[in-house]
């Protein structure tokens, strides 16, 4: 995998400022767009667009949480998704099916404040997970360079369940707004 | 000093074309203004029809219109809904004259028109609206460079296929496809300089297309964008059709080709009446009873409620993918000739909650905004003035087991884009994978549209689960779908440009040129030879700038290889084999890749290295501010690695 974060030309971490990075993007797509070779030969057009791609590509993956932190696993050498996680809680399991039952009634009922109230809950429990695994890997991605591959690994994979909350959490939201959609 | 073999007596002009579904234009950059080409008669509206006659005469635009109503079968208007569809798509079962003729057996999968003794397809059809396009511009301009084509953002891969193969056969150099609602934010934001979050509502002839998109400075990026491409005016005129039908006790489906023509004109001149008053009355085109027929805005309006909320869907999907919402909107703009409607005004209106702009002719917009990305395209323009940063409109996918559907590349994604998928064999020593493309938002892969299947084979045999395809989509500027699949473990690779399943194959498109000579076309070979001296010169050009440009960046020896592949392309162009000339800059194109590589490195790091001097400059501003507060300054940040970004390759050795 590429580097999405050597390719933005900036230091490894989770809490990004996302309107400076739509800058560095932007910046990026103007040096390397291929609309700027479309007169030059085969071979400049090529390296273009293949850069610019995976400048496209990068921007795709800082911009989104939970596929910045995978990438961020990623980097760090500890293997995340399907097979490679720990599997969430039972006690979690259960909650987030009582959150889910309590929107789709939300949503046979086109009770919108309540749809709205299970929301804002979840963006909370998400703002909360964001800035457990921004300090998480702020401790293995410290300035000074990562301190030591073993003891950073082993941190890193305490934080890996939060991975998995933030899917969770991500795709609750999701459907919110897509139920805050159908109601408008 | 190099590869000066043409003496042009006008330099060539590149030209933006609207391939429109009712009518399509050509447009220039004249003396820095985007301007349309009119013809003779001062008209620049080119309606997409084409009339095929029995000795085998095309006719094109108004011309081929008035021979609808007795040739309605030979007779092809709104062609451009039938783009990029399957023999048997549902648009093929609309109220409409035609005769559709089915593929035979081996035949690409694509809609076919029976016309006065022959067959034609949507591809060949619109390629003679691009050519009486081109003629119109070549009578203006003398000299023509590339042509940028404009599509709806909503087309799929194979639609854009089908205009670029189009552009292709009418011999025109099809530099850029791009979508209509952004060619449109071009006019308007170069014309307006504005700065702001925008919405797009393009409702044409055919199609509609919603673009939320920012204007920052000339950079045009694309949030999201959606949409319908069978959705548009001509839905107006089939309901209104229909209502005919009713009023005079008439069953549709049971009339004539000739029937169904004329009440579809009138339809279509009902609807233009209503848009300035309030009903409209009118003899029975059927000649039965009643006599006459009012029609009344209000019911028109009632009449075209359903279209509107389709619309009214696709928008709020739009604005729910860019993240915004419709107060966050700094204008909304109208493109379309479908927009005059008032009931669509008031629609939008209501919609977006702020009165939309359309202050720019709807008809002409997205053909202006072409001619501005022609232009720059070119190398006549700024490319500094102007960027555009499109998106894809439809997720892309692979069948997966059960049916089921792995988006590869999301919706929205900006292009040019790239993206890598992983899966293995779920059988024991299963030599083969079938790969199936698909394009769409369902869960299902019979639900979207097919793009293309493929098979990757010689694997060797292996346990289930062994074996790793890794399969990668890439997208490009023109939003046109390349797929490349390769097995991990052996190494296995194939590529394909995804085309197939509703397209015509490359020897296809081939044939259909070799047969335009027989239609009066100019020498094929003439035309290729021209083609390939003009791509020599301007990569020869080009390549010679670069090396001037950047001489520090070339390896020992390279430079010599270079110009030794340089002398060689302008001794080619001076021959007569386009196949030479092709051979030649294939040749150049070797010695050149690493050098293009690092040439881009570069440039991404002095991008980089831009932006960091700018971000430091607004630090110490900042810190000039909190040190006045404070009395502490805060240091510059300093991030690691930085611009090593992409410098994975070895340091020249030798400068010059």
């Amino acid at each position: 995998m590429n580097d999405p974060f050597k390719i933005f030309g900036v230091a490894r971490r989770f809490d990004i400022d996302l309107v400076e990075f739509a800058k560095i993007h932007r910046v990026l797509s103007r040096a390397l767009h291929p609309d700027k070779y479309a007169q030059a030969g085969a071979s400049e057009r090529r390296a273009a667009l293949e850069k610019a791609a995976s400048v496209n590509e990068a921007w795709r993956v800082l911009r989104s949480p939970v596929r910045r932190a995978e990438a961020l696993f990623a980097l760090a050498g500890v293997a995340v998704g399907e097979n490679h996680e720990p599997k969430p809680g039972v006690e979690f399991l259960m909650e987030m099916l009582e959150e889910r039952e309590a929107l789709a009634e939300a949503r046979a009922a086109k009770d919108l404040a309540k749809v709205r109230a299970l929301g804002s809950a979840m963006a909370a429990r998400l703002a909360e997970t964001e800035a457990k695994l921004a300090s998480g890997f702020a401790k293995s991605f410290a300035p000074t360079g990562p301190t030591g591959p073993e003891p950073a690994a082993a941190e890193l994979a305490m934080v890996v369940p939060f991975l998995g909350q933030l899917r969770f959490y991500t795709r609750f939201l999701d459907e919110v707004s897509l139920i805050e959609e159908e109601n408008d | 000093m190099l590869l000066d073999i043409f003496d042009p007596k006008a330099p060539p002009r590149a030209i933006g074309i609207d391939l429109g579904t009712t009518n399509s234009l050509v447009a220039y950059v004249k003396n820095e203004c985007p301007t349309v080409i009119a013809d003779c008669h001062q008209t620049s509206l080119l309606p997409s029809a084409v009339h095929y006659g029995d000795r085998g005469d095309v006719v094109v635009g108004a011309d081929a219109l008035l021979r609808a109503a007795a040739h309605p079968r030979d007779t092809i208007v709104s062609v451009k809904r039938f783009m990029g569809r399957g023999a048997d798509d549902p648009e093929t079962r609309r109220l409409a004259p035609y005769a559709f003729v089915a593929p035979k057996a081996g035949d690409a999968n694509v809609v076919r028109f029976g016309v006065a003794g022959r067959v034609v397809t949507p591809v060949e059809v619109s390629a003679e609206i691009l050519r009486a396009l081109k003629r119109l511009a070549e009578d203006e301009l003398r000299s023509l460079g590339g042509a940028v084509i404009t599509v709806p953002a909503y087309f799929d891969d194979a639609q854009r296929q089908a205009t670029r193969d189009a552009g292709r056969l009418a011999g025109l150099e099809v530099l850029r496809l791009i979508n209509e609602p952004t060619a449109a934010a071009l006019a308007y934001g170069l014309e307006k300089k504005q700065n702001g979050l925008f919405a797009v509502y393009d409702l044409g002839g055919g199609t509609f297309d919603v673009t939320i998109l920012v204007l920052d400075n000339g950079v045009f990026q694309v949030k999201s964008t959606g949409g319908d491409s069978a959705l548009g005016g001509d839905d107006m005129d089939a309901i209104l059709a229909e209502e005919l039908f009713a009023l005079a006790h008439r069953d549709a489906r049971a009339a004539t080709p000739s029937e169904v023509r004329v009440v579809l004109d009138v339809a279509r001149r009902v609807k233009h009446g209503l848009t300035t008053a309030p009903e409209v009355e009118i003899d029975n085109p059927l000649g039965s009873v009643p006599a006459t027929m009012l029609f009344t805005r209000a019911r028109f309006d009632e009449l075209v409620r359903p279209l509107l909320a389709r619309t009214g869907t696709a928008c709020k999907r739009a604005l729910r993918d860019a993240e915004t919402k419709a107060e966050s909107l700094d204008g909304v703009i109208l493109v379309g000739g479908s927009t005059r409607v008032p009931a669509v005004r008031a629609f939008v209106e209501q919609l977006f909650g702020k009165a939309p702009l359309a202050d720019i002719d709807p008809d002409q917009v997205v053909a202006l905004g072409a001619a501005i990305q022609a232009n720059v395209l070119s190398g006549a323009g700024n490319p500094d003035d102007v960027l555009l940063l499109d998106v894809t409109p439809l997720s892309l996918g692979i069948e997966v087991g059960g049916g089921v559907v792995d988006r590869v590349l999301p919706r929205n994604t900006t292009t040019p884009a790239a993206a890598r998928a992983a899966y293995t064999t779920q059988e024991d020593n299963q030599t083969g994978f079938e790969i199936h493309v698909v394009q769409g938002e369902r869960e299902l892969a019979a639900d979207c549209r097919s793009l293309a299947r493929f098979t990757l084979r010689g694997i060797p045999p292996m346990a289930a689960g062994l074996a790793r395809l890794e399969v990668t989509f890439r997208v490009d500027a023109d939003g046109l779908l390349s797929v490349h699949a390769r097995e991990e473990r052996t190494g296995i690779e194939q590529a394909v440009d995804v085309k197939p399943s509703y397209g015509l194959d490359d020897d296809t498109v081939e044939q259909m040129l070799i047969d335009a000579i027989d239609h009066g076309e100019a020498d094929l070979d003439a035309r290729r030879l021209a083609e390939a001296r003009v791509e020599a010169h301007r990569i020869g050009r080009s390549t010679q700038k670069s090396v001037d440009d950047d001489p520090s960046l070339l390896f020992e020896g390279e430079r010599e290889r270079i110009a030794f592949a340089l002398a060689h392309l302008e001794q080619a162009a001076t021959g007569a084999d386009p196949r030479t000339i092709q051979l030649r800059i294939d040749d150049l194109d070797t010695a050149t890749k690493s050098f293009a590589e690092r040439r881009m490195n570069r440039a991404i790091a002095m991008a980089i290295e831009g932006q960091r001097l700018d971000q430091v400059e607004r630090t110490v501003e900042h810190a000039k501010g909190i040190e006045a507060a404070h009395g502490s300054p805060l240091p510059p940040p300093a991030p690691d690695d930085a611009l090593a970004s992409f410098a994975n390759h070895p340091k020249p050795e030798v400068e010059r």
